[in-house]
Parts: C-alpha cells; sequence; structure tokens
C-alpha cells in the first residue's frame, strides 16, 4: 500500500457523561499541562485565563434548597463545530480568519497555528462557544513548572489566539508510532487525549464519530445525547431539513449524555427568561 | 534656524485667544497622555485592556466602526461633486476629504492597538483567507485590502489642497500638477466610492452579519445596510464639523446652501435607512433569532439593553423629520439638530451592536457581562480624536481647506 492510496476516514468527536462527571476539575489540570498552558502567579482573573477547557458549574435553581438542588459540571473545550455538511465542513471561526491562522483538517479537528496568527480575535468573536483564549499576557511558567513544559505543544507568544486540539500532537505520535512499525494506513491509529484519560470516572470518550459499532458512534446515538445551544437538534427532520437550508448552524462534534431533564432544559435558551 | 521654529511654535500659543489656548493644551495634553499609553500597549499587550476572552473588542473597535460610517460621508461628496455635478458641495469638499483621511487614518491606528501582535498586521497582505472565489471568504481579509487601497485614494485626494498652499501654489509645476489633479479628481471619486461600497459593507456589516454561530449578529442584511448607514451618516457628519469650525472662529466656512445639500441627501438616505433597519429588526425577530433558538428581545438586556435600540430609532426620526421638509431643514437650528441626531443615530448603532452584542449571554445558564474602557483604552481613543482635532485644525489654519472663504476675502 502506498501513502497515496489512503483516504483519511477519521472524524473525531467526543461524548461526555455528565451523570458521570463528579466535577473533580483533573480534565482541566491535565489538559493545562498537556498543552503547555501559562500560570501566572493570580489567575483569579478568570475572564482572561488561558485555558482550554474551562469547567462550568450548572444549578438547576440559585435559591434552590435541599433537597431541590440539582448541580452538574460540564467540562467545555472546543466543540468542533462542523457547519451543515460534514463532508465539506465549515466551523464558525474559521473562514473569518483574515490570515487563514485556523483551518479545519479533514479528520474534523479546527486547528490553530499560533504562529501564524495577528491577534485579531475576530474568530473569539465568531465563537459561539467562548472556547477560543486570548493570550492577554505573555505566557509565563513560574517555578520549576518550566521543567515539566510538553515539548510536542509549542508555546504561544503574547496577543495570539489559542485553542483545543483534541490533543491532535498526540494523534501525530501515534502515526509516527504506526510509521515506524511499518504501518502507512493513516486510518489504522487511534489515541487518547489528555482530558479523557485523566478523568477517574471514565466519563470523557473519545473517538470516531463515523466508526460504526464503537462505544462513541453508540453513546452519540443514544436518547441521552445532547449538544451545547444547538437549538436545531430539537426540532423535527422536515423542520430541520428547511433551517439548514436557509443557514449554517454549528452543529458540533462534542455530544453531552445527561438522564436529567433540568440539565437538558439549562442546555437550550428558555423562551422569555 | 531652531530659534526660527520656537518662535513660530510661541506665536501658535501667544496669538491664540485665552479660549483657544485652553483647548491647545487640552488637546496637546490628551495627545501626549496618547503617546504614553501607546507605548505600554503596544509594549506589553492588551492585557492592561478591560477586555477579555468573552468580551473579545471594546473601545477600540467602537472607534474603528464609527470613524469608517462616519468617514463615509467623503466618498459620497466626492460622488455627488465630481460625477454628478453638484457644484454647491465645492466649497466643501476639501474638508470632506481631510476628514475622510483622517477618520481612515485613526481606523488602522485602532486597528493596529487591536492586534494583538501588531507587527504581524501584514500578514492580512501575505496571507490573505480569500479561498477561491473573486470575493474573499473573510471580510477582514476584505476590510485589509479595500481599505489600504482607499486610503491610498484619499491621500490622492489630499494631494491638491495641500499643493494649493499660498506658498507652494507658486510654484509653477506644483500648479500645474494641482490642476491637472483637480481635473483627474473625478477618476478618483469613483474608483473610491467602488471601493468604499465593500469595506463600508464588509467592516460596517458584513464583518458581523456573517458570524453564523452568534445568533445576536447574524443577519444577511448587514452588510448592505452598513452601506446605507455610511452614507446617511456620513453625509451629516461631513456637514457638522466645519459648521462646528466655523461657528467657533466666527467665520462663514461654508456657504449655508452647501450644508443643506448635503443634510438633504442625509435626510432622504435616512428614510431608507429606517425602512431597512426596521426590516431587518423584523426578519431578527420573526426568523433568525428563533431559528437559532432565542427570542430577539431577550437577547438584550443587562447595562445594553433595549435602550439602545430605541434611541437609534428615535434619532432616526428625529433627522427623518428634521432633514426632509425644506422649511425645517433650512432653518439653521433645526438643520444642526436634525445632522447630530443623524450622527447620534449612527454612533449609537455601532455602539449596540458592539456593546449588546459581545453582553449577550452564549450560555443559558449566564448573565450579560459589561464593559468599561481602562484608563489605556480612554486615553488612547480620545488621545486619538484629539489628534485628528489638531489637525484639521492646522489644515484650517495654514492650508486652502475652504477656498470659498479666500476667494470670498480676494474679493473685499
Amino acid at each position: 500500500m502506498t501513502v497515496k492510496d489512503v483516504a483519511m476516514k477519521r472524524r473525531w468527536g467526543m461524548a461526555i457523561d455528565l451523570d458521570k462527571c463528579i466535577g473533580c476539575g483533573q480534565c482541566a489540570v491535565a489538559c493545562s499541562q498537556e498543552n503547555n498552558m501559562p500560570i501566572f502567579e493570580d489567575d483569579s482573573d478568570v475572564p482572561k485565563r488561558v485555558a482550554f477547557l474551562e469547567l462550568m458549574k450548572v444549578t438547576n435553581d440559585r435559591d434552590a434548597k435541599f433537597p431541590d438542588v440539582r448541580t452538574a459540571f460540564i467540562p467545555k473545550m472546543c466543540q468542533m463545530c462542523e457547519g451543515n455538511d460534514p463532508a465539506n465542513p465549515d466551523p464558525p471561526c474559521v473562514s473569518v480568519c483574515p490570515v487563514v491562522a485556523t483551518d479545519v483538517g479533514d479528520d474534523g479537528v479546527v486547528s490553530q497555528i499560533w504562529s501564524r496568527c495577528i491577534g485579531c480575535r475576530y474568530c473569539q468573536a465568531a465563537c459561539p462557544y467562548e472556547a477560543r483564549v486570548f493570550n492577554w499576557w505573555k505566557p509565563r511558567y513560574e517555578g520549576s513548572f518550566k521543567n515539566s513544559l510538553n515539548s510536542d505543544v509549542s508555546i504561544s507568544s503574547r496577543g495570539t489566539i489559542v485553542k483545543c486540539t483534541f490533543c491532535s500532537h498526540r494523534w501525530k505520535q501515534a502515526r509516527d508510532k504506526a510509521v515506524a512499525e511499518g504501518n502507512l494506513d493513516i486510518n489504522a491509529p487511534v489515541y487518547k487525549t489528555a482530558c479523557q484519560t485523566a478523568c477517574p470516572v471514565g466519563a470523557i470518550v473519545f473517538g470516531d464519530l463515523d466508526e460504526a459499532g464503537s462505544e462513541l458512534s453508540k453513546l452519540v446515538a443514544s436518547d441521552n445525547a445532547v449538544r451545547l445551544t444547538n437549538s436545531i437538534d430539537d426540532l423535527p427532520e422536515d423542520k430541520q431539513k428547511a433551517f439548514l437550508k436557509v443557514k449554517q448552524f454549528p452543529n458540533p462534534k462534542v455530544y453531552y449524555l445527561t438522564s436529567q431533564s433540568w440539565l437538558r432544559d439549562m442546555m437550550r435558551f428558555k423562551k422569555n427568561s | 534656524m531652531i530659534q526660527n521654529i520656537i518662535q513660530f511654535i510661541k506665536s501658535i500659543f501667544t496669538d491664540a485667544s485665552k479660549n483657544m489656548r485652553i483647548t491647545l493644551y487640552i488637546l496637546l495634553g490628551l495627545t501626549a497622555l496618547f503617546g504614553i499609553f501607546a507605548v505600554q500597549i503596544l509594549g506589553w499587550g492588551l492585557g492592561y485592556t478591560d477586555m477579555d476572552n468573552n468580551f473579545a473588542w471594546g473601545a477600540w473597535i467602537i472607534g474603528d466602526l464609527v470613524l469608517v460610517a462616519l468617514g463615509g460621508g467623503a466618498f459620497t461628496t466626492g460622488y455627488l461633486l465630481y460625477i454628478f455635478r453638484v457644484d454647491k458641495l465645492k466649497p466643501i469638499i476639501n474638508s470632506t476629504v481631510l476628514l475622510g483621511f483622517l477618520c481612515y487614518l485613526f481606523t488602522f491606528v485602532f486597528l493596529l492597538f487591536d492586534l494583538g501582535q501588531p507587527i504581524r498586521a501584514w500578514f492580512g497582505f501575505a496571507y490573505p483567507n480569500w479561498g477561491t472565489g473573486v470575493y474573499p471568504v473573510s471580510m477582514l481579509t476584505e476590510v485589509f485590502f479595500c481599505l489600504s487601497l482607499y486610503f491610498c485614494i484619499l491621500v490622492v485626494e489630499l494631494i491638491p489642497t495641500i499643493l494649493e498652499h499660498k506658498v507652494l501654489i507658486q510654484n509653477k509645476i506644483i500648479k500645474a500638477i494641482a490642476h491637472y489633479m483637480h481635473l483627474l479628481m473625478w477618476t478618483m471619486a469613483a474608483a473610491g466610492t467602488f471601493l468604499s461600497f465593500f469595506h463600508q459593507a464588509s467592516l460596517g456589516g458584513g464583518m458581523w452579519g456573517a458570524l453564523y454561530g452568534k445568533a445576536v449578529w447574524y443577519s444577511p442584511y448587514f452588510f448592505y445596510l452598513a452601506v446605507v448607514a455610511a452614507i446617511a451618516g456620513g453625509t451629516s457628519f461631513m456637514v457638522m464639523v466645519p459648521y462646528i469650525a466655523g461657528k467657533l472662529m466666527k467665520k462663514e466656512y461654508v456657504p449655508m446652501e452647501t450644508y443643506q445639500t448635503l443634510t438633504r441627501v442625509s435626510g432622504m438616505v435616512f428614510i431608507g435607512y429606517l425602512s431597512f433597519r426596521l426590516f431587518d429588526i423584523y426578519k431578527a425577530i420573526t426568523h433568525y433569532a428563533p431559528m437559532s433558538g432565542r427570542e430577539y428581545f431577550d437577547m438584550w438586556g443587562g447595562y445594553y439593553g433595549v435602550w439602545m435600540l430605541a434611541t437609534e430609532l428615535i434619532l432616526c426620526v428625529v433627522a427623518i423629520v428634521l432633514l426632509n421638509p425644506a422649511k425645517l431643514r433650512n432653518q439653521e437650528k433645526f438643520m444642526v439638530i436634525g445632522a447630530s441626531s443623524a450622527i447620534g443615530a449612527i454612533v449609537m448603532s455601532k455602539l449596540s451592536v458592539l456593546l449588546h452584542g459581545f453582553s449577550a449571554p452564549n450560555f443559558p445558564w449566564k448573565g450579560f457581562t459589561s464593559y468599561w474602557p481602562t484608563i489605556q483604552e480612554w486615553f488612547i481613543t480620545l488621545g486619538a480624536l484629539s489628534i485628528m482635532v489638531l489637525v484639521y485644525m492646522a489644515f484650517v489654519k495654514w492650508f486652502p481647506l475652504f477656498p470659498h472663504v479666500e476667494e470670498h476675502d480676494e474679493h473685499h
């Protein structure tokens, strides 16, 4: 087999079981460490913090008392939107970049070239999931943190946008390994993201959405699966088709699983709230 | 030589009236602060601003939107004068070109401050996101190219005003160049109008309308609406600046009928703008917001509530009512109120695009956010505006910005 014959079949996606998630934050820590997120002495300025994975706490009602109060944690990273047509992905953030610093690969992962980015933040304005972060300050690594930097991820400079890439450098490692073993099929290697490996309860499942019979494709097809604020999912099929003709929708590739109806409601904008 | 320069600078202050001296000190002070904070922002980054990962843009983008929309009066006036031969506009054209030049120059300055990596600004030309079609994929790529080209045109349009300086014009060659540049100016006006349609549309509207993931902004009409807004508001802006300058200097720089011609255009276009805007809002309420699972009026809230929309529409109505009937427009006070409301309506619409757009929550469990510029942002914005005022004042004083007045003086 030559490399030419190989067509990319992967379409990476993720399912996160919110019923399993205990909100420990291991995923966020692992992500920050894996991707060389800067560490400042005072990181309490949350809106300016540089982190790919945000653990968002959601409650049903702020004033509710025990036993009516419900809480859930939503780990939110880049949702890897693909637009209306999976075969021809068009995430909201990619087409807006004036310098082609961000692109969507044939594996469906939205990438970001940090050294190309001019820091205009147009993609940040375009992102409906607040998944893109900006280096408002020069990235810094206090004390011995410098020694634990990951050499597979380049450190970004001040004034550039950075984002979650589904740890695609890990996929690169897996591919390199496969090639070294003589396997040139690009669809053969699989990998695990940092947040997935760190999760102590196995709430995060990562894989290929198109792979029939895989754990991920089963989870995504289940009734518990829901996508963040992607309102078009709730519509009957004929209406969906009509809407998709008129306008693009984000259609993210990250699914959240929950059996709790209040949490499902929480992920949609309520009318007249 | 140096002593002459010092003497000259001293004379500017000693010759000026007391009020003018105070004004000059304030403007120069703001300019100095602009310089100081510019070093801080360019050297140490955007951390010193109140922008954050949620509120990605702030004061400077508001400045850009407002300056480009109001600077749009330059292409409209140029087009009317050079292509439609509305000769009544002749007394105001030099001032209009200068204002257009300043507006666009400082749009570049603001954009540069807003870039996290200003040194990489040239990437916009070197690696444009053009795609495969004729029209670029990214609205900002379009802005990069159109804005730069149009700025070059404004520079060419401004050159005759500088060449006609009373010392320079005595040189025969310079006089000939200025003369022929005037004759060929219609080509520039035509090209400028052509380009303006694109960047006005992309920076003013298309840039926001294209964001399909954001229900607050998405609108297929915003692209076209912005062009109408620029013509409507820009013409009034081009009236108000020389009018205020004339009032301050107690001189009639531009005859009233020139002002009335331009405000008449502004008033007429405002009828189109308001109807188009109402249609845009109607479509957003009935179609585009519900498609994204949102209620249009639920998205207005927090500090930047529906009052912004209401103010914008009221100002539009005031401009239409005062600028359209000749009976009202011909009275100076109504013309001034009308033109000011016209400018206000455009400024308000740009403010609400940005402030309301970014403050609306992206997740159902989040609230409205707010933004207040830091001193760095304030002084860079105000400093830039004072540099604009200073340059305009300098042109009024030393260059034939209002040739009509000089001809008038010569006749006496």
